[in-house]
């Protein structure tokens, strides 16, 4: 529901990682967003495609790895995992309680962008590509 | 070339939270963070709650809404400071939002400052915003069916108060399935079973917050 400020958070990191390492275009944002994040995979994709105009992103796609919901069954202390949006009870021994390890991931793993190479006398690439 | 980051997207949000946080301790100010779905009754449920804290404690509120200010007055109406946010369309508040309006309140007169939350049962329950707890209100009109469809609000609550019990003659609402299925998801949920309108339950949830303070003090 709110996939655009995450869209805009997104940008920020991006813009503010081009600061620290010199780059000025980036070619993809990899990105963990666990399936229990509350994220809406398309419309995080539809409200990137809107901020990253007229940015350094503005050609930047979405690499993004979803997360499966797991968890610890507080019962039976198994580990699980689950394809499931929501974990309503333990898979294994149908137990309601637990707790949540893995699912609620929103995380931005790397950027691949181009180098920068103007204004430091080597050109290696003069095609800008 | 490839660029290591690893950032959480929410760390920004997740960072000032944490400001706010050191500055509520400072100030020695206990803070609740109200949420709930339109209607459950946030709002009448702050100002019986004031009326009965008053003689007691110092208490603000921070009125979270998409627009107007009418639930503003209404708390203003019980004569403690209260601060007005319209998140113009936003689904929640952020720590962001509550920083900004933090100078308007005098911090180090209170002891007690709720932040009631845009209604929403999704969203706000993702955002922390420096509180030292979240409670989620439920009214009964509302079904025993909640904490399936939003589970990760029951489980980031500590407390639940289930609001407009005088209704229960004339629903068919099962409030113990209701309270098993939250404790399901939230074994050490405190439970609060209240009528803003006829008081009944008030109490209790008073005494319970009343405590908290203290024993944080």
């Amino acid at each position: 529901m709110h996939e655009v400020s995450i869209a805009q958070g997104i940008l920020d990191i991006i813009t503010a990682n081009a600061r620290e390492h010199g780059f000025r275009r980036v070619n993809s944002v990899s990105l963990r967003i666990g399936r229990a994040s509350g994220v809406v995979v398309e419309a995080l994709r539809f409200a990137f495609e809107i901020v990253r105009k007229d940015t350094i992103a503005d050609n930047a796609d979405l690499l993004i790895e979803e997360v499966p919901l797991g968890g610890v069954c507080l019962d039976c202390k198994n580990n699980f995992t689950t394809e499931r949006d929501y974990i309503l009870e333990c898979p294994l021994c149908g137990s309601v309680s637990f707790k949540i390890t893995q699912g609620r991931e929103l995380e931005i793993i790397e950027l691949d962008v181009e180098e920068e190479y103007e204004g430091k006398g080597c050109n290696k690439n003069p095609g800008g590509k | 070339m490839k660029v290591k980051v690893v950032t959480r997207i929410l760390e920004a949000n997740e960072r000032i939270a944490t400001e706010n946080r050191r500055l509520f301790k400072e100030k020695g100010l206990f803070v609740v963070n109200l949420m709930s779905g339109p209607g459950a009754g946030k709002t009448s449920l702050l100002v019986r709650t004031i009326e009965l804290l008053k003689p007691h404690l110092r208490v603000g509120v921070i009125e979270g809404d998409i627009t107007g200010t009418e639930d503003a007055e209404r708390i203003q109406s019980t004569g403690v400071p209260v601060v007005q946010i319209n998140t113009g369309g936003a689904c929640h508040l952020d720590a962001n939002m509550i920083q900004e309006v933090l100078p308007e309140l005098p911090l180090g007169e209170l002891d007690l400052l709720f932040i009631e939350n845009v209604g929403n049962l999704v969203c706000p329950a993702e955002f922390n915003v420096g509180e030292d707890m979240k409670v989620m209100l439920l009214s009964v009109t509302e079904g025993e069916d909640k904490p399936l469809k939003y589970p990760l609000m029951f489980q980031q609550s500590k407390a639940l108060v289930i609001n407009k019990i005088d209704l229960l003659p004339h629903l068919d609402i099962d409030m113990e399935s209701l309270k098993e299925r939250a404790r399901a998801l939230n074994r050490d949920m405190e439970i609060f079973e209240v009528s803003c309108k006829t008081s009944e339950g008030l109490e209790s949830w008073t005494t319970y917050l009343t405590g908290l303070i203290n024993s944080t003090h």
